[in-house]
């Protein structure tokens, strides 16, 4: 799974103690979305924990908090756990637009989520 | 010898009855006349000078005026065997030099017995001079020269008091004459040179450009402090619709001022409608001017380019007062400038600045200006600003009125050429811009938009927030509007009214039923729908119409800037 050439966003996922850890980087809108979804869907697909790392998030839209939304429901569905951590400040902004600040369990980072029991 | 004695005046009235008095009144009469109606002094001087030397019987005479700041005796008119016109004595040398100085007639029997004689003349010509009688030439006390007569052709080959008399009478008339010549002639030469200032002050005032009101972005106005002017500014449209100015100061004042300038300008008008970057335009202007630029002379000036698209401004600047820019909160900033003035030296850089002045404008001024004086003191860079700020809410050409009617008030000497250029575009629109109705594109629109916010004053976090519903509202033009077609445009503007931001965006798609694109409550947490919900979260105010033409869609949301 790539994405396109012209995408403002990139990905990097890794395998941390039970945990598939999505980093994009970069900007989520309508243009990138689409495969940021399906990056997050498929790792939820293969029934996994899935935490998304935001750090590196300079952009993010309503399109994009859509794609946060679907694994978040889908996880939810299997049973699954789905968070976020280290969420960049101009990407927790557009959550507390959306009210979805207290939806999503939100870490400061991998290692505490990997802390708590 | 100038006045007669009652002698004198006795002997001269015996004359009467051999009708010598009557000869010397008639030719008295005669060249008092031919003097005052004399047009032509050169003339009248050669025909006088023939009638003295003929009626006074005399070898030779001539009339010498002081010329060269009064320092030498010039011959202007001669009669008898020897020219000596052109010829130049210093202003005391010779019994003409020394009636001159005393301002006393001269008799002098044998000039071989007269120390002041200079024989000089004599050796070059051959001529011998035995006896001469000079009268001087004077109007009230202000001297203009001598009449000299040389050698009475009488046997015994001497002037009598008689012809001293007449050639002193014959002289005061002569004096008035001659004055009067002069005085005319310096008249109609002051006239000439008025005329020619004038047509000069004409010829200059064309070379400014013609002002183009109110919406226009440039504005210039030169006020000269003498009938030509050493300052100048120019302003020209190219042909992609940018601007063209500059503003000068040419060292010095008056015509060599004025001739550099026309000079300068030319160039710049000239070469300024192909060479589009300031810095090597000014260079080439330098090397120009510096070529066959008379020495010590030299040009100030800023030139620069305006561009009305995305209002930004770009300048050089050679060894000009810094221009001023005044920003929305009223706080002024120098662009300031390291380059020599042009035609000093050649093959200089002029670095050049970029400005993005958004609503922002910028002055640029001569020294005149700040120079000019205000109770007894320079009005300075500081009384400048203190001008501008307290007319900044009017108009752009009320404000230049009121500024220059300031500078010009009666208690303010003006000291040198006034000009002052001021560029603002407060219509044009922040962003105007037409965008692909295309995801991809959206990337590039965010950066317009936060480009075109930078000098607004608004914050980066409110920026970032225009920036999302901006980019909501197209994302929604193209996934519902143009439903993911892909040839579809986006026309966005950003206008500042004040303190408020107006965001328009216009789509050519079919008419959208707007509630179908109402926002969705967000206790149901699913994806979809959330863009609505930002834009009207973020934004003051969100009108959804048809544009005018009937075709597509218009948005229009407006937030006041923090």
């Amino acid at each position: 799974m790539t994405t396109p050439p012209d995408s403002a966003v990139k990905f990097e996922i890794k395998d941390e103690q039970g945990f598939l850890v999505i980093h994009f980087v970069g900007e989520i809108d309508l243009h990138g979305s689409p495969h940021a979804r399906e990056v997050i869907l498929d790792c939820i697909n293969q029934d996994r924990n899935t935490l998304i790392n935001l750090s590196d998030i300079t952009y993010i839209d309503s399109s994009g908090i859509a794609s946060l939304v679907e694994g978040y429901q889908l996880a939810k569905n299997k049973q699954l756990e789905f968070g976020l951590i280290d969420v960049s400040k101009p990407a927790l902004s557009v959550l507390k637009l959306a009210h979805l600040d207290k939806v999503f369990p939100i870490h400061n980072s991998l290692s505490e989520r990997l802390q708590s029991p | 010898m100038a006045f007669m004695s009652d002698e004198d005046v006795k002997d001269l009235l015996s004359q009467h009855h051999n009708g010598q008095l009557e000869r010397h009144l008639a030719l008295l009469a005669r060249m008092s006349q031919e003097f005052a109606t004399s047009l032509d002094i050169e003339d009248t001087l050669n025909n006088a000078i023939v009638q003295m030397m003929d009626y006074l019987d005399a070898e030779a005479a001539s009339i010498f005026l002081l010329d060269n700041n009064d320092t030498e005796l010039v011959c202007r008119a001669c009669a008898g065997p020897i020219k000596l016109i052109g010829l130049r004595l210093e202003a005391d040398q010779g019994i003409v030099g020394r009636t001159v100085q005393d301002n006393q007639s001269q008799m002098v029997r044998d000039v071989s017995e007269d120390p002041n004689f200079t024989a000089q003349v004599d050796k070059q010509t051959g001529f011998t001079t035995r006896s001469i009688l000079c009268a001087p030439l004077t109007v009230k006390d202000h001297k203009i020269g001598a009449i000299e007569l040389i050698n009475k052709k009488t046997d015994d080959g001497l002037f009598a008091v008689n012809d001293q008399y007449i050639l002193t009478a014959l002289a005061s008339s002569a004096a008035l004459s001659i004055h009067s010549a002069a005085q005319a002639a310096a008249l109609v030469e002051q006239e000439r040179i008025q005329r020619e200032l004038e047509l000069a002050r004409e010829i200059q005032g064309n070379l400014l450009p013609e002002p183009r009101g109110g919406n226009f972005p440039v504005h210039g106005y030169n006020l000269p402090m003498l009938e030509v002017s050493g300052d100048f500014f120019d302003f020209f449209e190219l042909a992609d619709g940018r601007i063209c100015f500059n503003l000068a100061d040419v060292s010095g004042k008056g015509m060599n001022a004025a001739l550099l300038m026309a000079k300068t300008s030319s160039l710049f008008h000239c070469l300024g409608k192909t060479i589009t970057e300031p810095g090597r335009l000014m260079a080439m202007v330098n090397n120009e001017v510096y070529e066959n630029s008379t020495r010590g002379m030299f040009v100030t000036m800023v030139g620069g380019i305006f561009d009305p698209l995305d209002n930004s401004v770009c300048l050089a600047n050679a060894g000009h007062h810094p221009p001023l820019i005044q920003h929305q909160n009223a706080e002024f900033e120098e662009i300031q400038g390291e380059s020599p003035p042009l035609g000093i030296m050649p093959d200089v850089s002029f670095p050049e600045s970029h400005i993005k002045l958004g609503q922002d404008t910028l002055y640029l001024y001569t020294d005149g200006v700040t120079e000019a004086h205000q109770n007894g003191e320079m009005i300075g860079e500081q009384g400048l600003q203190e001008i501008i700020t307290a007319h900044r809410s009017k108009p752009v050409v009320e404000r230049i009125n009121a500024i220059f009617a300031i500078l010009q008030d009666e208690d303010r000497l003006l000291h040198d050429d006034v000009t002052m250029m001021v560029i603002e575009n407060l219509a044009a629109p922040l962003l105007s811009q037409r965008f692909h109705a295309n995801a991809s594109a959206l990337r590039q629109m965010r950066e317009a938009v936060q480009n075109s916010l930078i000098n607004t004053g608004c914050q980066d976090e409110q920026a970032n927030s225009i920036t999302l519903a901006i980019s909501e509202a197209a994302a929604n033009i193209i996934q519902h509007a143009y439903a993911d077609r892909s040839d579809g445009m986006i026309d966005l503007e950003l206008h500042m009214d004040n303190n408020e931001l107006m965001i328009i965006l216009r789509d050519y798609a079919a008419p959208v039923d707007i509630s179908t694109i109402s926002p969705r409550s967000l206790d149901d947490v699913r994806p979809g729908g959330l863009g609505t919900h930002f834009m009207r979260q973020l934004m003051d105010s969100l009108v959804y119409t048809v544009p005018e033409d009937g075709i597509g869609n218009r948005l229009e949301m407006r937030i006041m800037i923090q």
